[in-house]
């Protein structure tokens, strides 16, 4: 049974299963997010996403991403008082990761240019904001290679026991998801290293560009069931050769 | 152990233990919880023990180790019956003097009788000695009767009728007797029980789940340890109660890694309950059947919130989600989950047993029944303190606190654990409830209070616990770590009398994002502290940063160790102790501190027998 | 699906404008590298003659199957696969999985590009001018 919700002040049917997000986004509202993704789980870490929410006489603020919606809830998505905390919580993020252009700028849309504050424990990672995207991409995806270790502002991201991690696969889906763009992943022709890790890379047949690593092929012919020597060829060169064998048909 | 097939026989047991144990039977009850456990009791116990069979009397005088008896500060303690009378701070020398003398002679030994401090008064028993007086001990209360290791014991005292009762209800007229006392958790929220069970009964599916909060991680708090540890019994039987109620088949009981002694007897009381069939397969012949798992809990303070706890439970961090769903629509492994305290579970068989308008009589119009509050800091009476609800602030720290020690004057008293409020003098006469508190900026929480006198710098406490909060936050929410981290850089200033009266205008904005825009309650009260003390203690905060001047002279940047020259004998003392040897002087001489290299642990003034070290 | 997107490879004389309106049309970050990204490809095949290269829109498509966070959705209406990018978990598993290499993995972005027609009326078709790219009924 569908309920009715008000996104500011704007009536709206949705779904009992969805979130305040994913309706607000659905109707055209904009909300801003750092560590939300819809194929992994919304922990509300980074609070950027925060609004707030009218519900049976109590109103307060709540974060969008990991809030399902209830009959009868009334969203105001940019009210002075959602501001000032977003404000709040990037001030903070800034301090954690003032190199970072996504934040800097997300920052900068509430007025905030500086932070003030500097974290009390030197970050394991610099840059990174403890959001556990990573963590959690990486969970998906099946591997479970990271995990948050500690609390507090002693928390940080790493592999268990600091050690590299055995089902650490190099695929690097980690890195390309970080907000912050803060893990290292060095890639040269042959190898990526990541983690602690180097890893090889399975090189393209005809022109030797990496195609994924080894790891990564291995783990994707386990569990998709592929032939053995498929993901051989690099993209560019997939393409290439897929063209000249058009011509030759058509010619 | 026979099962017991019916109430009938649970019944007839309890008639036979009865006629072997008359209660007017001459028992010695040694207190054998972790605090007097720490005093030694254990040893005592064995001495009790030789000492009987050594006089012929082990099989007429019952030997009883006994759970906490909340006065834990005079331990360890011995209560002798019938007469109920109470000796405290036994040691093991004394033992032959007390079965001879008293035992044997009836005769009472005045030196070991809790003697009031100030008015230098004695007490015979246990039930006329002011921390005593004033209490309304209704789950307490058979702590000090039974042997925690013991079934029988428990039974002889009416133990698992309730349950019996509770089959013959059935779980609707249950559910309404729990919903008609209006019992509200034990653990922090105040939330009502009979609210909750019934959101998890009337789920579909009857796979449910059933968890007794057991992790405690308040400092200084030791309620459901000396519940679990002296009345094991009560919680099981509670359980059962609410999982024969909601319809569930399995519980947890999640308890805290640093409480063996609480594991140990948890784990004995499950043993006995299920080879009396009071627990497993068809219990009680009732048919219902319902069985209870033990968890160690992680070690972290974070991990009693119930949506970390279930995390927990299923082998994952524990951090937690947001709520809803709660964990009645869906918690362990997705299942719908009722999870109550200790105190509470504890609680539902008195209910049960007694009925909810027994209960409902006792304690404000919100706030019924009885709460437990371990009772520490500038007192003279600490220790666990059980109070009909709606009792005042006052009444706890003079009348069952016994006042303040060494004639200092009471400055605060802290209610709610590491995130509760402090509360000023003026406030003393509030009456401790649920609503009452969280009004005032405090709370009840599970159960913590800390009496301040006037040697305790409100700044520097603020700043204690929200360092305790920052390091104990599980790190999810930007809000919650940041910004408590933040607070504490910036208390941190005000303590060494840095910044201007903007920084406490930061402070405050920084604390009102925790509260408003964090995931779980440890953040969204991390904050009272601060904001408590900043209302209400405000002058000193702004002694702080606009003198340089910290009143309690607790803040180490703000005070100075000084010698007075006419007071200071040469006598050398406070020089050989003071681990900087920044101390000048030769003997017979004045001393002098060389301020430079002083790192103001106040050695010297503690070791100065002539009153000569000053502090400003 | 009304109309269906074409190519024409003997029309084409490689002046790649499909590629610049294509970068041009999808370059809508401000992210480093964005525009020079085009989802069409050209692709000298002999004298005078080129293949334009760009996605099939698979019906069973290989990427879909590969992608394990389900960001690869068809769009019934266009009859295009999508990127979901709220859902993509960065893997690159699509671009190894494409026999074809019409789907790659931006490491900038931390996103596949693949063409999308545009919603059903693709700026490739729209600006070349030789009619070598056409969408037909
Ligand atoms: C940070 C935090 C710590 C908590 N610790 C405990 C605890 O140690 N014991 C407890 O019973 N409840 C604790 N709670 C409260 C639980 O989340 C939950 O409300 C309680 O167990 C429910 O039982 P009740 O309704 O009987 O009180 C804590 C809550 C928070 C936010
Ligand atoms: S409020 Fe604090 S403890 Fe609670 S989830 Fe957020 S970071 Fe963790
Ligand atoms: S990179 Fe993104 S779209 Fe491609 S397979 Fe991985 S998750 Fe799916």
């Amino acid at each position: 049974m569908p309920v009715q919700v008000k996104i500011n002040g704007i009536k709206m049917s949705a779904e009992p299963q969805e979130t305040v997000l994913q309706v607000a986004r659905r109707s055209g509202v904009h909300i801003p997010t750092l560590c939300h993704l819809e194929s992994v789980e919304s922990t509300g870490a980074c609070r950027v996403c925060l609004v707030e929410m009218k519900l049976g006489g109590k109103t307060q603020l709540t974060t969008s991403c990991n809030a399902g919606v209830e009959d009868g809830m009334e969203i105001m998505t940019d009210t002075p008082e959602v501001q000032k905390h977003r404000a709040a919580n990037l001030e903070m993020m800034l301090g954690r990761a003032p190199g970072s252009q996504k934040i800097r700028a997300l920052a900068r849309e509430y007025g905030v240019y500086e932070s003030a504050y500097v974290p009390s424990e030197d970050p394991a990672i610099p840059g990174c904001i403890l959001c556990e995207l990573c963590v959690r991409v990486c969970e998906a995806l099946g591997h479970s290679a990271l995990a948050a270790v500690s609390r507090g502002g002693k928390k940080y991201i790493g592999t268990p026991h600091d050690k590299p991690s055995e089902s650490c696969v190099g695929c690097g889906a980690c890195a390309e998801k970080c907000p912050t763009r803060c893990i290292e992943m060095t890639d040269t022709k042959k190898t990526r290293t990541i983690w602690g890790q180097t890893f090889d890379f399975v090189s393209c047949e005809t022109c030797g560009a990496p195609v994924m690593t080894v790891r990564q092929r291995t783990h994707a012919v386990e569990t998709k069931e592929l032939p053995e020597d498929y993901y051989t060829t690099c993209v560019a060169c997939k393409q290439k050769n897929l063209a000249g064998r058009f011509a030759r048909v058509g010619s | 152990m026979a099962r017991l097939q019916s109430t009938q026989q649970l019944r007839q047991l309890k008639e036979r233990i009865v006629a072997e144990k008359p209660a007017d039977r001459r028992a010695i009850a040694v207190c054998a919880g972790t605090g007097c456990k720490a005093f030694g009791s254990f040893e005592l116990v064995e001495a009790f023990r030789a000492e009987l069979e050594k006089q012929g009397l082990d099989k007429e005088v019952e030997l009883r180790p006994t759970g906490c008896h909340g006065f834990c500060e005079r331990g360890p303690l011995v209560l002798l019956f019938p007469e109920g009378r109470l000796y405290q701070r036994v040691k093991t020398d004394d033992v032959p003097e007390i079965v001879e003398k008293t035992i044997k002679g009836g005769e009472v030994i005045e030196r070991l009788l809790y003697e009031e401090p100030g008015t230098g008064k004695k007490f015979e028993k246990e039930e006329d000695i002011p921390f005593y007086k004033h209490q309304h001990r209704l789950v307490l209360r058979s702590n000090g009767l039974i042997n925690p290791s013991s079934i029988e014991d428990y039974i002889a005292i009416g133990g698992y009728e309730a349950l019996g009762r509770a089959f013959e209800m059935g779980p609707d007229a249950v559910l309404g007797e729990v919903k008609g006392a209006n019992l509200r958790g034990r653990g922090g929220g105040g939330f009502p029980a009979g609210t909750k069970w019934e959101l998890c009964k009337k789920q579909p599916g009857d796979l449910k789940y059933i968890i007794c909060n057991a992790d405690e991680g308040d400092p200084g708090a030791f309620m459901d340890r000396s519940i679990v540890e002296g009345n094991p019994h009560a919680v099981i039987e509670g359980m059962v109660i609410g999982a024969f109620t909601m319809g569930a088949r399995e519980g947890y009981v999640y308890i805290r890694q640093e409480y063996p002694l609480a594991l140990e007897r948890l784990n004995k009381a499950l043993d006995e309950a299920r080879q009396r069939g009071l627990l497993g397969e068809d219990i009680l012949g009732s048919g219902f059947g319902f069985d209870i798992k033990v968890n160690r809990g992680g070690g972290a303070f974070v991990c009693g919130e119930e949506s970390a706890l279930i995390r927990s439970i299923e082998g994952r961090r524990g951090v937690p989600r947001r709520r809803p769903p709660y964990p009645a629509q869906k918690g362990l492994w997705g299942k719908p989950t009722n999870i109550n305290n200790v105190e509470t579970w504890a609680t539902v068989p008195l209910i049960v047993a007694k009925g909810a308008k027994w209960f409902t009589g006792i304690g404000t119009e919100k706030s019924k029944g009885t709460k437990i509050f371990s009772l520490v800091g500038k007192v003279n009476n600490t220790g666990l303190v059980e109070i009909p609800m709606g009792m005042s602030l006052r009444e706890i720290v003079y009348d069952i606190g016994g006042g303040i020690p060494g004639g200092k004057k009471f400055k605060a008293v802290q209610t709610g654990g590491p995130s509760g409020g402090c509360l000023p003098a003026s406030k003393l006469d509030l009456s401790v409830d649920f609503d009452t508190l969280i009004a005032e900026g405090a709370m009840m929480g599970s159960g913590g209070m800390i009496v301040m006198d006037e040697s305790t710098c409100m700044v520097d406490l603020a700043k204690y616990f929200v360092q305790f909060l920052r390091s104990e936050s599980c790190g999810n929410c930007t809000s919650c770590r940041d910004g408590l981290d933040w607070m504490h850089s910036l208390l941190q200033q005000v303590c060494a009398g840095e910044g201007t009266m903007e920084l406490l205008d930061q402070i405050e904005q920084i604390a009102e994002t925790v509260r408003v825009s964090s995931l779980c309650a440890l953040g969204s009260t991390a904050a009272n502290p601060v904001l408590s003390t900043i209302k209400h203690f405000r002058d000193e905060y702004e002694a702080h940063v606009e003198q340089g001047r910290c009143p309690a002279k607790v803040c180490k940047s703000l005070i100075t160790y000084t010698i007075d020259a006419d007071k200071c004998t040469g006598c050398l003392v406070c020089a050989k102790r003071c681990p900087e040897s920044t101390i000048e002087g030769e003997k017979k001489k004045p001393h002098r501190i060389i301020q430079d290299g002083c790192i103001k642990c106040g050695v010297c003034l503690d070791v100065c027998k002539f009153d000569a070290v000053h502090v400003e | 699906m009304e109309k269906t997107y074409v190519v024409i490879p003997k029309n084409c004389t490689g002046c790649r404008t499909c590629e610049l309106a294509c970068s041009m049309v999808k370059s809508k970050r401000d992210e480093a590298g964005a525009l020079g990204k085009p989802r069409i490809h050209i692709y000298p095949t002999g004298p005078q003659r080129y293949m334009q290269m760009t996605c099939l829109q698979c019906v069973d498509a290989a990427c879909v199957k590969a992608c394990p966070s389900k960001a690869l959705v068809l769009n019934e209406e266009t009859g295009a696969v999508e990127v979901d990018e709220e859902r993509c978990v960065g893997c690159g598993l699509c671009e190894a999985a494409c026999p074809f290499g019409h789907i790659r993995f931006d490491r900038d972005l931390g996103l596949p590009l693949k063409c999308d027609l545009c919603g059903g009326d693709p700026a490739c078709a729209r600006f070349c001018p030789y009619q070598a790219l056409e969408m037909r009924p």
